[in-house]
């Protein structure tokens, strides 16, 4: 069989058995519906990844990224190929190569139906994903930054120690820079962990319906920009008009607003507490 | 009214809920002046203390607002009441119901219950007397099995009160 043939009739009745069992729960007999599909038909990326999709319900990692990987190589556009990849490699804590996949998930999925479950779903695993990644680096950089301070607190107190006996007049001068000094590391330091200490997120980087950080963010006509899930619902459900403007708006009118997603990005590669959610 | 529409209210969907978490926290570190939000464990219904504005027909005087929010909001428009006894006002009914184009047709999604309140109050200030609607008690006769204000067909006779 050619390496482009159509999935044959059999193998398609085996797919459907196999989502019949997988409904049911019953993992081994839709596994085996649908490596039986696999061997008569190899070249169809859903067997594969249909079959992953029962493996990761069985915590068998190692077999969801053979599968993945598989169904990724016969198509690239695969969001569930890529999503389920990056789970299996965020289990395995490769991280980077996770997020990759995750983020090729994310846009292939927004590019095919940006108010998709799956859109969301990949979205709240790539945040906790990116969460985890910066509460493990912060807390490593948090833990150097103290022991910094305190090795420089205690050089501080020993010049001054020395000082002191050394010079009988003056006291209160040398008080008077000791403690200024203390103060001014203090500010230092304070300073150094700014960027891993929660905060607000600031305004211009939240839509102001979801009040949350811009994902996918849009632009409408009238320069205000959405979340555009949101701004989708709100034109299907309210009205075709402008949230803020109230000047009529359709759908055909939105545009990526590419900006702002940039700089939700170098925010967030910045201040990773933002990717928690809710 | 509260027995029968707090039952058949289905819970907040999880857009709405981020929503309001984010509302609430935004009122406890700056709450719009003249109001006090009264602390419940019930994000999906919000009682909000009005203070009537200093110079105006309703100066020193306080009023209760119960806001409701629906599963979908803010693509719905919460339900905002006044708790009788409501302001002499010749857009707010003697049960509560508030005649605001907002709350209604023109609600939008970009709107927040602070900015809700905001329009009530100044609603309230702009006032010239003090009196009930014209059709006060027709309405609020009509309304005695416990209808929403949500579930009136609003006619709104002018911009200007």
């Amino acid at each position: 069989m050619g390496p482009t043939a159509p999935p044959t009739k059999q193998a398609e009745q085996l797919r459907q058995d196999g989502n019949s069992y997988f409904a049911k729960n019953k993992l081994s007999a839709a596994i085996d519906a649908y490596t039986e599909a696999i061997t008569l038909c190899p070249n169809v990326p859903i067997y594969w990844t249909n079959r992953a999709l029962c493996h990761r319900k069985r915590n068998d990692w190692i077999r969801v990224e053979e599968d993945c990987r598989r169904a990724v190589q016969l198509d690239h556009s695969s969001v569930k190929a890529h999503y389920m990849l990056g789970l299996a490699l965020l289990q395995r804590e490769q991280y980077a190569d996770g997020v990759k996949e995750l983020e090729k998930a994310l846009d292939l999925g927004r590019g095919a139906n940006p108010k998709s479950y799956i859109v969301e779903e990949v979205w709240q695993e790539l945040a906790k994903a990116r969460y985890l990644e910066w509460e493990h680096a912060s807390t490593k950089r948090s833990w150097e930054l103290q022991s910094l301070k305190e090795a420089c607190q205690s050089a501080l107190k020993e010049k001054h120690d020395r000082k002191y006996s050394e010079m009988e007049g003056f006291v209160d001068d040398i008080n008077d820079d000791y403690s200024k000094q203390l103060d001014g590391l203090e500010q230092v330091f304070a300073i150094a962990s700014e960027a891993d200490t929660p905060t607000e997120v600031p305004d211009y980087l939240c839509c102001k319906i979801t009040l949350d950080i811009f994902r996918d963010p849009v632009i409408t006509p009238s320069g205000v920009t959405y979340e555009r899930s949101v701004i989708l619902d709100h034109l299907k459900k309210v009205g075709e008009f402008d949230p803020i403007t109230r000047k009529p708006l359709h759908q055909h009118q939105l545009v990526p607003n590419l900006a702002v997603k940039e700089a939700v990005q170098a925010f967030l590669q910045k201040h990773g507490w933002a990717y928690k959610m809710g | 009214m509260t027995s029968a529409s707090a039952s058949s209210r289905k819970a907040l969907s999880k857009i709405a809920a981020n929503r309001l978490q984010k509302e609430l926290l935004e009122w406890q570190v700056n709450p719009p002046s003249g109001f006090k939000p009264k602390v419940t464990d019930n994000l999906q219904r919000w009682v909000i203390e009005v203070i009537g504005a200093p110079g105006t027909l309703y100066s020193n005087e306080t009023y209760q607002l119960q806001v409701d929010f629906p599963e979908h909001y803010p693509m719905e428009a919460p339900q905002v009441v006044f708790i009788p006894p409501a302001p002499l006002h010749p857009h707010i009914y003697s049960n509560g119901h508030i005649c605001l184009d907002i709350l209604y047709d023109s609600w939008s999604p970009a709107m927040t219950v602070s900015s809700v309140c905001l329009s009530i109050l100044s609603m309230l200030s702009s006032s010239t007397e003090k009196q009930r609607p014209a059709d006060n008690d027709r309405y609020v006769k009509n309304c005695r099995n416990g209808r929403s204000p949500k579930e009136t067909r609003w006619w709104f006779h002018d911009d200007k009160v």
